[in-house]
């Protein structure tokens, strides 16, 4: 200390005033620092499943995904995309390229290759696990630019921050989710910015973009179709209100046709964006503005109004019938496709529960009940309404498109659960505006006192309470200790917020579903890794042109982790083939192995959950089996299987119930087995009864290999019996 | 094959007695064209001595099929049971399969018989709860165990789900329903006419520019009812044909509104709840834009303050109501150090 040099105290005084940022200075190093926080926050908050298990895939798509992936990073783009993948649906295989959005795939792969060439050797399952979370990061950023876009820096911020943690978004977008929503809500809320960019402008450079955007969208999931129909009804919307411009017409008419010829690329989509009757209402709009930018012109050109008048009234006319006729012809000619049932039953939601069973049971295709909604969005809920008011007070462009898409997605989201998902950008713009404006007006409030009560005119139609207050009574006493507990009141809100997203997500959505885990008797986490452990199995043991028959769930995750070939698997295009397969679990062994060989079948794969009481397994899924097979093939009944229309496994089940192949397969010597303390040996803790026949002999199969927790127990066909 | 068999010994059997008791029969099945004839929908009301009559006194096989209804007059205001919901569509099912067959079906018949009146055909069938739906086929010896009971589960798209337990225990075609249009011939005349009384008048509104698509309040309340349908989760309800409110198990006279357990919702909640989800955001627009205009600090301050604590009190409401419908305990993640 004492030999520290004295500097004279002007040269850094000088210094320090050279560094001293201007106040808007200021104000964009907070923004860019609050950006990159957020961007932080968003990928990090979404590895609670990497830190808990391992990096690695989740459920059952993300497989599919990732082998397609893996197969595109080895053997190239032009392979990929003409790839015949013989290793499932035996016999039959599966075109892949063209039954896919390629998006998903082709953006892990871009991103491997910079990562290789920027030298950075990983593994391509890393890149699949962490491609969800990074466009989540990105989802950010583009909810900042859109949030500044309609109403201003401030909004856009709490947007940012809002979409970072919102639950709805991450359940579907956790390290390990490698699914195609992973980019598509990067890629649909990035098309809308654009858009609406475009409009606010009337650049033919947005709409151009906007268009791309588009593409990237309809590359990577089939929720295009959202875009297709919001858009023109955004612009019919303006339209009808009076807001038609050059900007409009520019954006839309740029983005449509551009759009159309791009997504007609995607092999999946093709001749369908002009052909189904999804897509006419994208083109009929088009047309529309078309006559509308003619009467425009015409307008102009005539001077009388009267004439006008007339000439409107047979335009219009000749307009709607010209377009009524075509689509009546489309529709009769059969060159215009109807509804497909999906969108049919979102628009008239009790549509799916009496004329296509297959959706409703989906449980994700569920109605969402109230609870669901707080679960996923917690007070953005309280926000929204007031978010809504605050648009409609300052109505441009751009607020009428952000609350047009809150409405019908919300209305959306009413129907489906995982349609929250489309919901949640829209729902976290609006309530950032809420967020926003509030807080700004208070802050505004609280420093006014220094600088003399503001005119509050200026604020326009957002002033807020606070702000008003001040204008009708600049002496009251309490204003500003009312605006600093609001305040304290909307960061308690927000730190709640916080609080229950990160519980959500923590708890809720990290779940790999492929390593399961259970509390011990002592709480502590007990993992369960049976399916690992024996498509591992599959891979050592097994012939490689060894084909394995499953229950359809699991059939990508045998051919990605397994790499054996499958008879069906999760994309269920041919419920014949499922039936098949259905039919086969549910015969006697002798009629299965009948159906076994002629499928070529070498070994059977079943999911049993009786040892640790895991109840989502093959014997809780087997009256679906049942059912499917018995549409197919009505020898297989359900009555059969039941007990006075009860499903047991117990002594009392039905007799064709205890003998059929899943039954055997499941229980094999399942019997000598001592499964808990005080019960008889086979008692099963999924169902928690004894079970009815114990004494299981297998004809035709052997059993090959039975997990440590039997979780997927895996039996040989035998070989037929030589003949002398 | 044995099903086989058993067809061929019934067409067989039949065609012999038919032969035997051709007289009788024929008179059966042209009473029960008369009985049908005479009832305004085509089902057949039952009693004790037309049970005796049609059903137990023939010989089996009988010439036709009974499909019957058990009715209770006194259950009709149960709303769970739905039982004029049930018997309407049991009418409706009733009257197509006539009309598919232009009345000259002489295989099936729709029947209803009522509990209070007839008792001992209850006791016959050994029915003993409702709605109770059974088939009495040609061949059925006993009453009680040999007829088909219809199964209760599908009872969306009731009279859909009638007609295909009908093909496929009778193997009779009932053919397309035909339902009757939700509004009758007159009821169209008058809103046709109203419609076209108000044409002009909605015409000079447009031209004007005055109506409601041009009120932008119309548009907010329209954006808030859809937050608030969507968000009370009333598709749920409505999907799922839940009732407002279920009567408690214990005690009848308590009424129960709140459904623990997070994947279903009864009518009364959801409408609740979302009602509170509303006015939070209500009221902030509200302080926001309109208490601005009222005059008197007081006055202000104290709508302020009631706004204020009713926010507080809804959203405590709400969130004490998901944890508790959720059984969620929701907890921060705090460094282990502070523990």
């Amino acid at each position: 200390m004492a030999t520290m040099p004295i500097l004279p105290p002007m040269p850094v005084l000088d210094l320090v005033k050279s560094f001293k940022l201007k106040t808007k200075q200021q104000e964009l190093l907070i923004r860019v620092s609050i950006l990159c926080l957020v961007y932080i926050l968003a990928f990090i908050t979404r590895l609670f499943s990497v830190l808990r298990y391992e990096s690695m895939i989740h459920e059952f798509d993300p497989y599919f995904n990732y082998r397609t992936t893996l197969y595109l990073t080895q053997n190239g783009f032009y392979d990929f995309w003409n790839w015949f993948d013989y290793e499932s649906w035996y016999p039959l295989g599966r075109i892949v390229g063209g039954t896919l959005y390629p998006g998903l795939m082709v953006t892990a792969a871009l991103i491997y290759r910079i990562l290789h060439f920027l030298r950075f050797a990983v593994h391509i399952r890393e890149v699949c696990v962490l491609t969800a979370p990074f466009f989540a990061s990105n989802t950010t950023l583009v909810a900042y630019f859109f949030g500044k876009e309609i109403w201003d820096t401030g909004a856009g911020l709490v947007a940012a921050i809002l979409i970072a943690v919102c639950p709805g978004y991450i359940s579907r977008s956790v390290a390990g989710s490698y699914d195609n929503e992973g980019v598509a809500i990067f890629a649909l809320l990035f098309t809308f910015y654009l858009f609406v960019k475009a409009v606010n402008t009337g650049s033919l450079a947005w709409s151009l973009a906007s268009a791309f955007g588009y593409f990237y969208m309809v590359s990577a999931w089939g929720g295009y179709v959202f875009i297709i129909n919001l858009i023109p009804l955004y612009v019919l919307v303006l339209l009808i209100t009076g807001r038609y411009s050059m900007r409009l017409y520019v954006a839309y008419n740029c983005m449509y046709v551009l759009g159309m010829l791009l997504a007609m690329q995607i092999r999946f989509v093709g001749f369908q964006h002009v052909q189904s009757g999804e897509h006419m209402a994208a083109m009929g709009v088009f047309f529309l503005l078309q006559v509308f930018y003619f009467l425009d012109w015409v307008k102009h050109m005539l001077s009388d109004t009267k004439l006008f008048q007339a000439f409107l009234r047979i335009t219009v006319t000749c307009a709607v019938a010209v377009g009524a006729i075509a689509l009546g012809l489309g529709m009769l000619s059969g060159y215009i496709s109807p509804w497909t049932g999906r969108f049919y039953s979102l628009l008239d939601p009790t549509y799916a529960k009496d004329h296509i069973p297959i959706i409703a049971s989906v449980s994700e295709h569920q109605p969402t009940a109230w609870s669901s909604f707080m679960f996923d969005f917690h007070i953005l809920l309280f926000l929204f309404p007031a978010g809504l008011y605050f648009c409609f007070k300052r109505l441009s462009d751009a607020t009428i498109f952000i609350v047009m898409y809150g409405l019908t997605s919300m209305y959306f989201a009413g129907v489906m659960v995982r349609l929250i998902l489309v919901a949640t950008p829209a729902v976290c713009l609006i309530s950032a505006i809420a967020v926003s404006a509030t807080v700004k007006n208070l802050t505004v409030l609280l420093r006014s006192k220094n600088k003399g009560v503001q005119t509050g005119s200026t604020k326009g139609s957002s002033s807020s309470k606070a702000a008003s207050k001040a204008l009708l009574d600049q002496s009251q006493p309490f204003q500003k200790n009312g605006a600093i507990a609001l305040l304290f009141g909307a960061f308690y809100l927000l730190s709640k917020y916080a609080t229950h997203c990160t519980w959500v997500t923590s708890e809720a959505y990290s779940s790999p579903s492929i390593v399961l885990a259970a509390r011990g008797a002592h709480g502590s986490r007990v993992i369960f890794d049976d399916y690992r452990e024996a498509y591992f199995w599959l891979r050592q043991n097994t012939p490689p042109d060894a084909k394995v028959m499953s229950w359809w769930d699991y059939g990508y995750q045998i051919t990605a982790m397994g790499n054996r070939t499958v008879i069906v698997d999760n994309n269920t295009w041919n419920n014949t083939h499922i039936a098949t397969v259905g039919r086969a679990m549910s015969s006697y062994e002798d009629e299965a192995i009948e159906i076994m060989r002629s499928l070529d079948v070498d070994y059977v794969l079943v999911v049993f959950g009786g040892v640790t009481g895991y109840s989502s397994d093959d014997i809780n899924k087997f009256l679906w089996m049942v059912r499917i097979g018995g549409g197919v093939f009505p020898v297989i009944k359900e009555p059969d299987y039941l007990v006075n229309g009860e499903y047991r496994v117990d002594k009392g089940a039905a007799p064709k119930m205890l003998n059929c192949l899943m039954y055997k397969l499941c229980y094999y010597r399942f019997g000598e087995m001592l499964t808990e303390y005080g019960k008889p040996p086979g008692y099963d803790r999924a169902r928690g009864v004894e079970i009815g026949n114990k004494d299981i002999k297998l004809e035709h199969l052997e059993e090959a290999f039975t997990t440590s927790n039997w979780i997927v127990r895996i039996y040989k066909v035998k070989p037929p019996n030589n003949r002398w | 094959m044995a099903a086989n068999f058993f067809t061929i010994s019934i067409i067989i059997l039949s065609l012999f007695l038919v032969t035997l008791s051709a007289e009788s029969e024929s008179e059966l099945v042209a009473d029960l064209l008369t009985l049908q004839s005479e009832s305004e929908s085509g089902v057949i009301h039952l009693d004790d001595p037309t049970v005796s009559k049609f059903l137990t006194n023939p010989k089996t096989p009988r010439p036709y099929s009974l499909i019957i209804f058990f009715d209770a007059t006194h259950f009709h205001d149960k709303p769970e049971l739905r039982l004029r919901e049930i018997r309407r569509e049991f009418a409706i099912v009733a009257s197509s399969f006539i009309a598919n067959h232009n009345s000259s079906n002489t295989k099936l018949f729709f029947c209803d018989i009522e509990f209070s009146e007839s008792q001992p055909s209850f006791q016959l069938f050994g029915v003993n709860s409702i709605p109770h739906i059974r088939l009495v086929g040609p061949a059925t010896e006993s009453l009680e165990d040999d007829s088909g009971e219809m199964d209760q589960a599908g009872l969306s798209r009731f009279a859909e789900s009638m007609a295909e337990f009908i093909e496929s225990r009778t193997k009779l075609p009932v053919g397309p329903i035909h339902r009757p249009p939700i509004l009758s011939k007159i009821q169209l005349g008058v809103i046709a006419l109203v419609l076209l009384v108000w044409s002009p008048l909605v015409v000079k509104k447009i031209v004007a520019g005055e109506t409601l698509l041009h009120d932008p309040r119309s548009w907010v309340s329209g954006a808030v009812f859809v937050y608030f349908f969507s968000v009370s989760g009333a598709m749920h309800n409505i999907i799922r044909e839940m009732p407002m409110f279920v009567g408690d198990r214990e005690d009848p006279n308590k009424l129960v509104l709140f459904y623990q357990g997070s994947d279903m919702q009864l009518g009364a909640e959801g409408f609740t709840v979302g009602f509170l989800y509303t006015i939070v955001g209500l009221l902030l627009a509200f302080v926001t834009h309109a208490l601005v205009y009222v005059k008197g600090a007081t006055a202000k301050r104290t709508l302020m303050l009631f706004a204020l604590l009713l926010s507080f009190w809804a959203v405590k409401k709400v969130i004490f109501l998901d944890n508790w419908k959720t059984g969620y305990r929701i907890h921060g993640f705090w460094p282990s150090a502070w523990n």
